[in-house]
């Protein structure tokens, strides 16, 4: 079997169909494998050359759920931005809320309050969690391992109720904002952390004895889906798909935001570069998101959670009965909104999946002149066909499910 | 950094380094880039600048590459203004492979043509959508809704409508 990479990614793998001589005879057979395949984690749909099982070339092709969220964005005032942030990658909305809020910030020019931050760590962290419960359930699912998906879904649905108890919502959340964060923690939510924090341990050794020994898991992601740490580097793969081969480049210790600096944690890093890398960094970071939140948690410092500035958040409700001016205030930023300094600015945040980024430019309206996700699904999806090239088609499965791909995160 | 004759304005934004650079030595410049450590394409898009007041601008579309070192952590935005219907610029897929897909989608959205790109194909819009969504001329709201009411007499025939 000779296969020519002329290795430009997306399309640019040629095979070189005059020398094949696979099973077929080089015949090569054209697959269209989704987009409404289940394993497809949203709706990706691949273009596969296989000859015999053996995958040749594989073209993604994305833009299913594109739904214009940077062209929204430009159409809505700053502080309504924040709604459509969680809608992109929807499996960890407090991210991205973060990713923009923080971009927001650095324009304006403004510094949150230490209990804001701590508050964005805890909401970050459980956000990890959840987004890694889901890949675990439905990878675990792919994979044969259908009880994975009852067992992770249990724990995720307490960070659903957590979610639900600090700002209302159970999975948009938009919580995080430019300023500040949308309420305090309420003694509810720390109660449910605190034994949260105090039980999840124990559940991840749950799904650690399902998963990391059992057989049939293990002959199907080792050695599966190779991705050399050149390979991710040079493809510009963030998050556990360059830490699986690696890499220790994890944004919260190389870029702290939030005050990341002051927990103490792991980078989790696996040199195995194959699918079970992969899977045993995402455990990793799972049992650090823990030790995260119970740092968090145990020196969650008082005072506000917003910043006191009446030109970029509301006054509170009993000023306005008895103040003018923070009528005035309160009408401006519910009518015209605030403006921000022209210029533009690019903040990136480390989400389940890796590096989830927010450009904005800024014309000095109150409106974005542009707004920008690098989102961290679009990335890593480039280096799919570099980890599925010459496997069985059947492995694709465990590729695609171990890239961890939101598809609403890739198409925006 | 590179060589400063490449270079014609520099300076930080909001705590982010950037140089803007002629369109015509993106190609040499971030290729210098990288052989000076910035080994990462962080991502690569394009900015609007139609009836943008907030300051003269060289020409209506900015493009951006915000490149990375992952040694030193540094970060560096390097900025091209280019005009004209379409723009043109030159792919830089070749140096970092990544810019592929953020090429195509930049042509998808804004129809910055980038010359020798290897499969300059929409990306994220169907491919026979007319007009590129994020330029600032085009409107939100303004394309016909599927399966709405408005979508079937779009559909329909012009004598049975």
């Amino acid at each position: 079997m000779s296969v020519t990479d002329t290795s430009t990614i997306g399309q640019g793998i040629t095979v070189n169909r005059s020398g094949q001589t696979g099973a077929f005879g080089g015949e090569l057979l054209t697959v269209n494998f989704g987009p409404h395949h289940p394993s497809t984690h949203g709706v990706l749909r691949l273009i596969v050359e296989l000859d015999g099982e053996q995958v040749r070339s594989v073209k993604p092709v994305i833009g299913y759920l594109h739904t214009g969220i940077e062209k929204q964005a430009e159409a809505l005032r700053w502080q309504q931005v924040v709604v459509v942030t969680d809608r992109h990658d929807y499996l960890s909305p407090p991210i991205n809320n973060l990713a923009y809020a923080l971009a927001v910030e650095r324009l304006l020019g403004v510094d949150v309050p230490p209990r804001a931050n701590a508050l964005r760590v805890i909401m970050s962290e459980l956000t990890r969690l959840s987004s890694h419960l889901i890949w675990l359930g439905t990878s675990g699912i792919e994979l044969g391992a259908i009880t994975m998906l009852m067992y992770c879904f249990r724990e995720r649905d307490r960070i659903m109720d957590l979610n639900e108890e600090i700002s209302g919502f159970r999975m948009h959340t938009s919580y995080i904002r430019p300023g500040g964060v949308f309420a305090d923690a309420t003694p509810r939510f720390l109660e449910m952390l605190d034994v949260f924090v105090r039980q999840m341990p124990g559940y991840i050794d749950e799904y650690e004895a399902l998963l990391t020994d059992n057989p049939i898991f293990r002959s199907r992601t080792i050695g599966v889906g190779r991705l050399s740490a050149e390979d991710a580097k040079r493809l510009g793969a963030s998050g556990p798909m360059l830490r699986g081969s690696g890499v220790a480049w994890d944004l919260r210790k190389a870029v702290p935001y939030s005050g990341y600096q002051n927990y103490e944690f792991e980078i989790a890093t696996s040199d195995m570069c194959d699918c079970y890398g992969r899977y045993l960094v995402r455990i990793k970071e799972m049992r650090e998101a823990v030790k995260i939140l119970r740092q968090a948690l145990d020196r969650l410092p008082d005072g506000p959670v917003n910043v006191d500035d009446r030109k970029v958040l509301p006054p509170p409700r009993e000023e306005l009965e008895t103040s003018m001016e923070a009528v005035i205030h309160h009408f401006k930023l519910f009518t015209e909104g605030y403006s921000v300094p022209p210029g533009d600015v690019y903040v990136a945040v480390e989400s389940g999946r890796g590096e989830n980024g927010c450009y904005i430019a800024s014309d000095g309206t109150h409106k974005p002149r542009r707004v920008k996700f690098r989102s961290a699904s679009f990335v890593n999806l480039q280096a799919l066909e570099r980890m599925a090239l010459n496997h069985l088609i059947a492995d694709m499965i465990a590729i695609i499910g171990t890239a961890d791909t939101v598809l609403g995160d890739c198409d925006r | 950094m590179i060589d400063e004759t490449l270079v014609v304005e520099k300076g930080v934004s909001a705590g982010d380094a950037w140089i803007t650079v002629e369109p015509a030595n993106v190609h040499r410049s971030l290729s210098g880039l990288k052989d000076e450590g910035y080994q990462l394409l962080v991502f690569l898009s394009c900015v609007d600048h139609l009836a943008d007041a907030s300051k003269s601008w060289p020409a209506r579309y900015e493009l951006l590459y915000q490149l990375r070192n992952m040694d030193t952590k540094d970060q560096v935005r390097v900025r091209a203004f280019v005009d004209g219907d379409p723009p043109h610029i030159e792919s830089v897929h070749d140096l970092f492979p990544p810019a592929n897909w953020d090429e195509r989608e930049t042509y998808d959205m804004f129809g910055v043509v980038f010359d020798n790109h290897p499969d300059l194909t929409r990306i994220l819009m169907p491919d026979d959508w007319v007009g590129h969504p994020l330029r600032r001329d085009y409107p939100v709201g303004g394309e016909v809704v599927e399966f709405s009411e408005e979508h079937e007499t779009w559909q329909t025939a012009p004598e049975k409508a």
